[in-house]
């Protein structure tokens, strides 16, 4: 292996110094499965010592490896095994789960970390006793709660998608809105509701550790908007020959560093390496957008015509020079376009630009769905579920992931502003198509699997 | 070997290369190249060090770098050369 060349260093320190380059995430999975226990405060104790003894390590090695490579490790976190079926042996009611999320609080506050998720249900087909416990806890759970991130899994391709758990999540968001409305709504910050969700995401808030997943893993999530922006703004003059190649090799470049924060952690904590995951995740800092690399390719403001293809360019691209650059690569692996924590997207919403349904349509061809997107606070239930199905389906049909992460931010409308504070940003309220979906969502029952997935 | 990339980046003054490479000699950490350019009054260098025989740890070093840094106007950064082979080579 050759001399390292001052040029390549120089390009390195430029990329973490002025373009925002860091790793995003490093993210444990860990199994509760081997706490399970009819006796819910037994239950309790065993998942905070799990939890505990399992990542107590993972602050103190991320900030050190921070150190030895001079890169930034932004945020370090826990995901776990779905609630739903490690309460199920103990948890009664409602109430008896949001035990566990106390606990979950608890131990995240122990080793540290901002955020841990796993207070989840997967319910495509149907839902148990112990699921539909799980998600009528969760407006209290989020309410009661900082740290703790909640999804539910009403979908995939192989299943269909199960409609009652699609209504059922309209008013489930609802009562989390209201449950949390002196602060703009923010437990609904923590809730997603997805399709085929995968189960190594290091992303919150749809992080959990799923059942195909061994005993522990560290899944890291690279970062880079801001490298990408600076490296397509060098090339405003070529075409898109010129405009791929560029974004694939910087993508490599940040991947790079992500499988090589990955392989150290896993090696430092003594815990399996599982994947890194290609996305793109842009923060409200100014620099750190995904708005802004497509406004960067030539777009006047994100929503304009041409923004789908734009983005379907950028997604690909950062999957075609990531694969490369990393042994595994898994997770969501895609563009993130959240309203609210990309501060040129939500500058796009209040300039009439970008539209609920033009962000629809942007969800086809990237990860992960209508995310941290602000609505008004009466916006119905049966509306809220209409959303959610119509993602689903893009999701189902698709062979993809989607997921909503939608806010009806009680007490404000059309005009206002929601603030949530940190990497979760601000976001003008945006408006809802006003027309009812009552008589579709309100029919009861599943939809079934598309043709294309009988493929045995 | 443990080949750490150790950056300097400020304003050009006598005595600065001699400080650096001093505290390196102290501290048993053996200097393997060195590249320097100079544009107008600004310096830019890069040693290339071996820290394996050191007695300091990694933030020790990277601390007592940043007291000299400010005494002598730089910024001195110590990094794991990983890093940037990961980063360029294939």
């Amino acid at each position: 292996m050759g001399m390292i060349d001052p040029y390549e260093v120089l390009e390195t320190n430029n990329m973490i110094e002025r373009e925002n380059l860091d790793v995003r995430t490093v993210t444990m999975g860990i199994s509760l499965m081997d706490c399970c226990d009819p006796d819910l405060d037994a239950l309790n104790m065993k998942i905070y010592d799990k939890i505990v003894s399992t990542a107590r390590n993972l602050i103190p090695v991320a900030e050190e490896i921070s150190l030895e490579y001079g890169i930034p490790i932004v945020n370090k976190r826990v995901s776990i095994t779905p609630i739903g079926i490690v309460g199920a042996s103990a948890c009664r009611s409602p109430e008896d789960f949001v035990t566990i999320a106390h606990t979950l609080e608890k131990a995240a506050q122990k080793i540290g970390i901002n955020f841990i998720g796993g207070y989840s249900a997967l319910v495509a087909k149907g839902m148990t006793r112990s699921d539909r416990m799980l998600i009528d806890s969760i407006p209290e759970a989020l309410g009661s709660t900082e740290r703790v991130c909640a999804s539910v899994g009403v979908a995939t391709t192989k299943i269909g998608i199960n409609m009652d758990a699609v209504r059922l999540m309209g008013d489930i968001i609802k009562k989390t809105a209201q449950r949390t409305a002196d602060r703009d709504s923010i437990g609904c910050t923590k809730l997603v509701v997805f399709c085929n969700p995968p189960d190594d995401n290091p992303f919150m808030a749809g992080a959990f550790h799923g059942v195909t997943e061994t005993d522990a893993v560290i899944n890291v999530g690279v970062s880079g908007p801001g490298v990408v922006k600076t490296a397509v703004s060098r090339v405003r003059d070529g075409d898109f020959e010129t405009l791929c190649e560029t974004i694939k090799k910087t993508s490599f470049k940040v991947t790079r560093v992500g499988q090589l924060v990955a392989k150290e952690a896993s090696r430092r904590l003594g815990v399996p390496f599982g994947i890194v995951d290609l996305s793109l995740a842009p923060t409200p800092a100014v620099g750190d957008s995904i708005a802004e690399i497509l406004q960067e390719m030539g777009l006047e403001m994100v929503g304009a015509p041409g923004t789908t293809a734009a983005l379907a360019i950028l997604n690909d691209q950062v999957k075609k020079g990531g694969i490369m650059a990393s042994s595994y690569v898994g997770g969501l692996s895609g563009a993130f376009i959240p309203v609210s924590e990309d501060s040129s997207m939500a500058e796009a919403v209040t300039a009439g630009a970008l539209t609920l349904e033009k962000l629809e349509a942007m969800t086809c061809v990237c990860s992960v769905g209508l995310d941290m997107i602000a609505v008004p606070g009466n916006t119905a239930p049966e509306t809220l579920a209409g959303i959610i199905a119509d993602e689903m389906a893009i999701g189902m049909i698709n062979q993809k992931t989607t997921a909503v992460r939608i806010i009806p931010v009680i007490g404000k409308d059309i005009g206002d502003r929601a603030e949530f504070g940190g990497l979760l940003g601000a976001s003008p309220i945006m408006p809802v198509n006003r027309f009812s979906c009552g008589g579709f969502v309100n029919r009861g029952g599943r939809i079934p699997a598309p043709i294309h997935s009988f493929k045995n | 070997m443990n080949r750490t990339i150790v950056t300097l980046v400020g304003k050009d003054m006598v005595g600065i290369i001699a400080k650096v490479c001093t505290y390196f000699a102290e501290n048993n950490i053996n200097i393997l190249d060195i590249a320097q350019t100079t544009v107008q009054d600004f310096i830019n260098m890069m040693m290339i060090v071996d820290t394996s025989k050191t007695d300091k740890s990694f933030s020790q070093m990277t601390e007592e770098l940043d007291k000299i840094g400010d005494k002598i106007c730089c910024t001195i950064k110590a990094q794991h050369e990983e890093i940037f082979n990961m980063m360029h080579r294939v």
